[in-house]
């Protein structure tokens, strides 16, 4: 099964991260893969762009089948896999709907974290302003604290969801980013106890960003926050 | 069931429209619900805070359960009621086919995503974006990123002869997607650059589901040309 399975990545990427972390949960170790450089722009080589018009990663194929959206690719290998390895959503009506509430807002995480740790690379020189990135911190700032807020009761066994679930895999990685680039663990416990608590997730440790373990020391954009 | 849930919601918007049509489709009418504006700010109002801390809509609650994210309450819904209504996400079991399928509306459903943020970006660039901080670059690059989004939304619909986004039924990537297409005609697109999006457009306004949950506030009010030259 995960012989006919390739995924194109780049390191340190959440969406990409939150494939890995589900082929890992599914037992689909031995898929194929390929760790391509952003910053070579390698997301936009011809290799890329075969399988993902959109020039972005991952790119994951299943023998004929293409996905190129990591909540897509997620959802769809639990649901094709759903008898193999961790249950990923949960039965019952209140974790499951926990779960997807989670899942989701998990997007709109991600989306504040790139506009602030990514604000130099996407807008221009003469288009940046003081005043953008305020706003944009403010609300980083606003939604981290709705995400320590979610993680009131974080324990072992009790994550975004209940036990450990989809939610957890898109949302992780954007967590893992936003301690890499400096947030406070004094500011953030609850986030920082879920951060500790999951690093050492079996799949999680596997897939962990190599250039992150060769050089532990992060950047401080979010320090302040 | 559907008198146990409570839909918070604003005309016209499409992570709102998507909620509603899910519960056509599953056959859940009967459902509380209250329209707000969002002219007057009652999205921001303490009723829809007490459900939804973000302030945003729709905010939708069944029992105890409150599920806020537009995507999630169309998942969760297609979960609970697999069995009644149209089937939005075929089962994966047994055939090939469906699996292929299956992947395909995962794609599109989440591709929708992206295609909702491109065009709110330029539609709401002068409410988002204080005066100061606003360059024409920006917003012509916004636009130009929309093009090409809607160009490959065209292509989408060029591979799918069924008519629909994923095939030859209607599917939750048409849940998720037809309002954002139905916005973008609302605000001017233009169908003759457009053809594919804006013969979906037709052919789903006919749906029951969607007439049914057709924005009341766009059968009183003409649409806008803010994208006609897009």
């Amino acid at each position: 099964m995960a012989k006919l399975m390739s995924l194109l990545w780049g390191a340190g990427s959440p969406p990409c991260w939150r494939v890995m972390i589900t082929l890992e949960e599914k037992k689909l170790q031995g898929y194929k893969r390929k760790l391509l450089s952003f910053e070579k722009g390698e997301h936009k080589s011809q290799e890329v762009l075969e399988v993902n018009p959109r020039g972005q990663l991952p790119a994951f194929k299943h023998g004929d089948i293409i996905l190129n959206e990591s909540c897509a690719t997620c959802l769809y290998l639990e649901n094709q896999f759903k008898s193999q390895g961790i249950k990923l959503i949960p039965d019952s009506a209140d974790d499951q709907a926990a779960m997807y509430q989670h899942m989701m807002e998990g997007l709109a995480l991600t989306d504040k974290l790139n506009s602030v740790i990514y604000y130099d690379c996407s807008v221009p020189e003469e288009e940046r302003h003081d005043s953008a990135v305020k706003r944009n911190k403010e609300a980083l700032t606003a939604e981290l604290k709705l995400w320590e807020g979610y993680l009131e009761n974080v324990a072992a066994g009790s994550y975004l969801a209940g036990a450990f679930s989809l939610a957890d895999v898109i949302v992780f990685p954007s967590i893992a980013c936003a301690f890499r680039f400096g947030l406070s663990v004094g500011r953030y416990p609850k986030l920082a106890k879920y951060y500790s608590l999951l690093k050492n997730r079996a799949s999680i440790k596997t897939t962990w960003p190599p250039h992150w373990v060769a050089s532990p020391q992060g950047y401080d954009i979010l320090k302040d926050l | 069931m559907a008198k146990d849930m409570t839909l918070w919601w604003g005309s016209g918007s499409p992570p709102c429209w998507r909620v509603l049509i899910a519960l056509e489709e599953k056959n859940l009418q009967g459902y509380n619900q209250k329209l707000l504006s969002f002219e007057k700010g009652e999205h921001k109002s303490k009723e829809v805070m007490d459900v939804n801390p973000r302030g945003q809509l729709p905010a939708f609650k069944f029992g105890d359960i409150v599920i806020n994210e537009s995507y999630g309450a169309c998942f969760f819904l297609e979960s609970k009621f697999k069995s009644q209504g149209t089937k939005l996400i075929p089962d994966c079991a047994g055939s090939d086919n469906n699996c292929a399928l299956i992947a395909l509306i995962m794609q599109r459903v989440f591709e929708g995503n992206t295609l909702h943020q491109k065009m709110v970006d330029v539609f709401m660039y002068n409410r988002r974006v204080p005066e100061n901080e606003r360059h024409e670059s920006a917003f012509k690059r916004l636009k130009e990123t929309l093009t090409t989004e809607l160009q490959m939304w065209e292509g989408h619909l060029k591979k799918t002869p069924g008519g629909f986004l994923a095939g030859e039924n209607f599917s939750m990537a048409d849940v998720i997607v037809f309002p954002s297409v139905a916005l973008l005609l609302r605000m001017g697109l233009s169908e003759d650059k457009y053809p594919k999006l804006a013969e979906y457009y037709k052919k789903l306004q006919g749906r029951p589901s969607v007439k049914a949950t057709w924005p009341p506030t766009w059968k009183e009010t003409p649409g806008q040309e803010l994208l006609k030259d897009i």
